[in-house]
Parts: C-alpha cells; sequence; structure tokens
C-alpha cells in the first residue's frame, strides 16, 4: 500500500517528496497533523535501510517534527519506529511517525519499568557489547570525519549481514 | 515533583536569573543540571554499549524491556529540532546499528524507537536522547496510539500549513490550498460563478505573499533561535521547564 503512495498511484497528503523519501498525513492520525515519513524504496525493516536513505528519512523527520512545532501549536512531538511485528509494526513498509502531542490526548507512548538485577544487566550488556563488535559500530570512529557524517557515514556490512537481513525478512509477512 | 518544593517567588527568581543569562552560561548551566551530561562526561557511573566522538549509548537502569538502550548526543540538546541535521543523521545510523546488534544479541523479534520532544509527549529527561526498546511477543509493553478521524478539509489545512512550513509547497498543493474564508462583499450577488473563482485567487495569493513575508521574518528567528532559545514560540516553553526542572 505504501509503494503505492510512493508511486503516486493513490491519493494521499503528502508533504514533503526528494528522490530518497517522501512524507504523508497520516489520515487516520493520531492527532492532527501526524505524519509518516518513507523511503520511496521498498525496506520493510530499518536494518535493511541504506546509511544515506535513513539519514535523510531522520533529517526530514526533524523538520517535520519543527515544523509542527511552528505551525500547529503543539506541546510536544513524538518519533516513533516500530520494528517488526512485536514491536507493533502492521504494514510491511519501514516508517518514521512524526507524531503532535498535547496533554491529555490519548496516546500512550510510555512503559513499566522492568526491574534487573547486577547480574541481568550485566549479563544484557556484555551480549549486546558482543555483537557490537561484531557488527563493527565502533569502527566508525576511526573512519568518519564530521563533516561527511551526514549522509556518508557508512557501518561496515558483511556479506553474512545480507544473509540476516533477508532471514529477518521473512519475518514480517 | 521539583517544581512543587519550589515556591512561587523562588521559580521566578530563577526564571530572572535565567533571562539574564548569557547563551554560554545559559548552555553551561543547563550541562551542569543535566545527569546525563554528567555520564557523558564521565561523572557518572553507566553501562556503555558504544561510543563515538558525537554520540554515546548506554543501556537504561530502568528498561522497558532488559535490553533497552539510550542513545544520546554528546552535545546538549533537549530537543530534536535544536541539533542539526547531519547530527540527527548520524545518531539514527548508530540507532540502526544498535537495533541491529539487539536483534541478534538478545533473541527478540523486534524494536521499537521512541523519541519524546516534551513533556507533553512523554520527555522526562532533559537531554535529548533515542529510546531503542527491543521487543518480543507479549513482553507487557502496550504502546496506545489511536486512530482519529479527520475531515477532508481540516486534512487540507494541516497540509497546507506544513507544507509552506517545509517549504515544499507545490502547484497541486496550491490547487487545493483551503480557501480562506471571508465574508462575500456584496459584488459577489452580481458575479456570475466563474467569476467568483477570481477573488479567491487573488485573496490565495494576498495570504501566500503574507506567509512568504511570515516565513521570512521566522527564518530569522530560527537563527537566532540557536542562540536565544527562549524567544521562539513553542521550543521556550519547553526549554523554561526544562529548566526549571533541572534547576531544583
Amino acid at each position: 500500500m505504501l509503494c503505492q503512495i510512493a508511486a503516486n498511484a493513490i491519493l494521499s497528503y503528502k508533504i514533503y517528496e526528494d528522490d530518497l523519501t517522501l512524507a504523508v498525513l497520516d489520515v487516520n492520525g493520531a492527532n492532527p497533523g501526524h505524519c509518516f515519513v518513507i523511503p520511496k524504496n521498498h525496506y520493510p525493516i530499518i536494518e535493511q535501510v541504506p546509511n544515506d536513505e535513513l539519514a535523510n528519512i531522520f533529517s526530514v523527520a526533524n523538520k517535520i517534527s519543527s515544523a509542527i512545532f511552528e505551525t500547529l501549536k503543539v506541546q510536544g512531538t513524538n518519533i516513533f519506529v516500530a520494528n517488526g511485528i512485536p514491536a507493533g509494526q502492521t504494514v510491511a513498509h519501514f516508517m518514521v511517525n512524526v507524531i503532535p502531542r498535547k496533554e491529555g490526548d490519548g496516546i500512550n507512548l510510555q512503559w513499566k519499568p522492568k526491574q534487573l538485577n547486577e547480574e541481568e544487566m550485566s549479563t544484557v550488556e556484555l551480549k549486546l557489547k558482543d555483537q557490537i563488535k561484531n557488527i563493527g559500530v565502533s569502527t566508525i570512529e576511526k573512519t568518519k570525519q564530521p563533516k561527511e557524517m551526514p549522509e556518508k557515514a557508512e557501518f561496515p556490512i558483511t556479506d553474512d549481514e545480507d544473509d540476516y537481513f533477508n532471514r529477518q525478512m521473512r519475518r514480517i509477512p | 515533583m521539583a517544581q512543587q518544593q519550589l515556591s512561587e517567588e523562588q521559580i521566578k527568581a530563577l526564571q530572572e536569573k535565567i533571562k539574564r543569562m548569557s547563551p554560554e552560561e545559559l548552555k553551561e548551566f543547563q550541562k551542569k543540571q543535566c545527569i546525563f551530561c554528567q555520564i557523558i562526561a564521565g561523572k557518572v557511573q553507566s553501562r556503555k554499549v558504544y561510543e563515538d566522538e558525537h554520540v554515546l549509548a548506554i543501556l537504561d537502569v530502568n528498561p522497558a524491556n532488559p535490553g533497552h538502550i539510550l542513545i544520546m548526543p554528546r552535545e546538549h540538546y533537549s530537543i530534536m529540532p535544536q541539533i542539526p541535521s547531519d547530527e540527527v543523521g548520524h545518531i539514527f545510523l548508530v540507532t540502526k546499528a544498535l537495533s541491529n546488534a539487539s536483534l541478534r544479541a538478545l533473541e527478540v523479534q523486534g524494536s521499537n524507537i521512541v523519541v519524546a520532544n516534551g513533556v507533553a509527549a512523554g520527555q522526562r529527561a532533559q537531554h535529548f536522547m533515542v529510546h531503542l526498546i527491543p521487543r518480543k511477543d507479549n513482553d507487557d509493553i502496550n504502546f496506545q496510539i489511536p486512530q482519529k478521524t479527520l475531515s477532508e478539509e481540516e486534512l487540507q489545512k494541516i497540509k497546507y500549513a506544513l507544507s509552506e512550513s517545509l517549504g515544499t509547497k507545490t502547484e497541486e498543493t496550491e490547487k487545493i490550498a483551503p480557501v480562506p474564508i471571508v465574508p462575500r462583499e456584496k459584488k459577489v450577488v452580481e458575479a456570475e460563478v466563474k467569476e467568483e473563482k477570481k477573488p479567491t485567487v487573488k485573496k490565495n495569493r494576498i495570504v501566500k505573499a503574507k506567509k512568504r513575508v511570515k516565513k521570512e521574518t521566522h527564518k530569522h528567528k530560527k537563527k537566532e533561535h540557536k542562540i536565544h532559545k527562549e524567544e521562539h514560540g513553542g521550543h521556550a516553553d519547553l526549554d523554561d521547564i526544562a529548566r526549571v526542572l533541572g534547576a531544583k
């Protein structure tokens, strides 16, 4: 459905468009002015979105968030991404929601904190660090120049990565 | 909370003091009050999972789920609209990589990325941060994003206002721009249906021209805004709230 929007096939309330990215008003938004920002290319989840497209999507989302503050006189905005079905994703096209907020608007993006003991926290920390090392995120600090940061920063991606993405893709209908 | 412990006079005095600060002093003041700036400076302990020269990612001590990560810029910003585009891009590239890592490491099936700008949006800390929450089925997190129905007219109005603010108004947008509701003049009585269009177009143009002027002043303000954050509409309140909250 979203690819159809991207192809201008159906009526949409488009508010922004460039080569890579499209932003559309949600007709059944949680609040007036609820927008979603999507890549024009089809990717189900964030891990599949190339870095240049992803950086662009979020800077567009930020611009829209500023525009919402300026024009709609709201008290806040949420940027919300649901990645995968357990996270509440309903459409298999990656999207960033920008939601204008006012007090008592019936939206709940809060959570109850879970109590983890020190040991559990340490286990999680170690597991994460191990994977982060594998993914090679930390190498960018050496290669990345601040000026090139916006669209060109690349996280090294191995072949194994592609398989992993493909596996992830199959999880979403 | 913090505000209630201060008397009204104290708050007023504080607001006065804040008003008189120079932008540099203000920034220092905010940093001093900000627990996350202390964490970034290494003065407060945390479980760091990733860091580079712009960004630090730590485990949330009150996680929504195990592996809940906070990704924050080293620079102190209260809300996202204050952050330069390239930095925003970088923050979310890191978020993506960390989401990828948590999917692998924690045997979860998804993740939520949540940003709250402003207290009404659920922001609690005064330092901008991205929440990355690993998700599993039935993990007892229930976000509620209701669906509301808006009239065609309302949607068009919002679309018009937002595209104007974004500078993305196209011919198509202009065509469907809402007709300003102005009481019709007597002339219209004589006018035929065709002619009715003319005044509409004219009015539209005038409105647009006015808005253009308004926008330019906006742009100017924006520049100033970086220095004098308190000057500009919506953000101002947030900054003030953040400052008062931090000033306990």
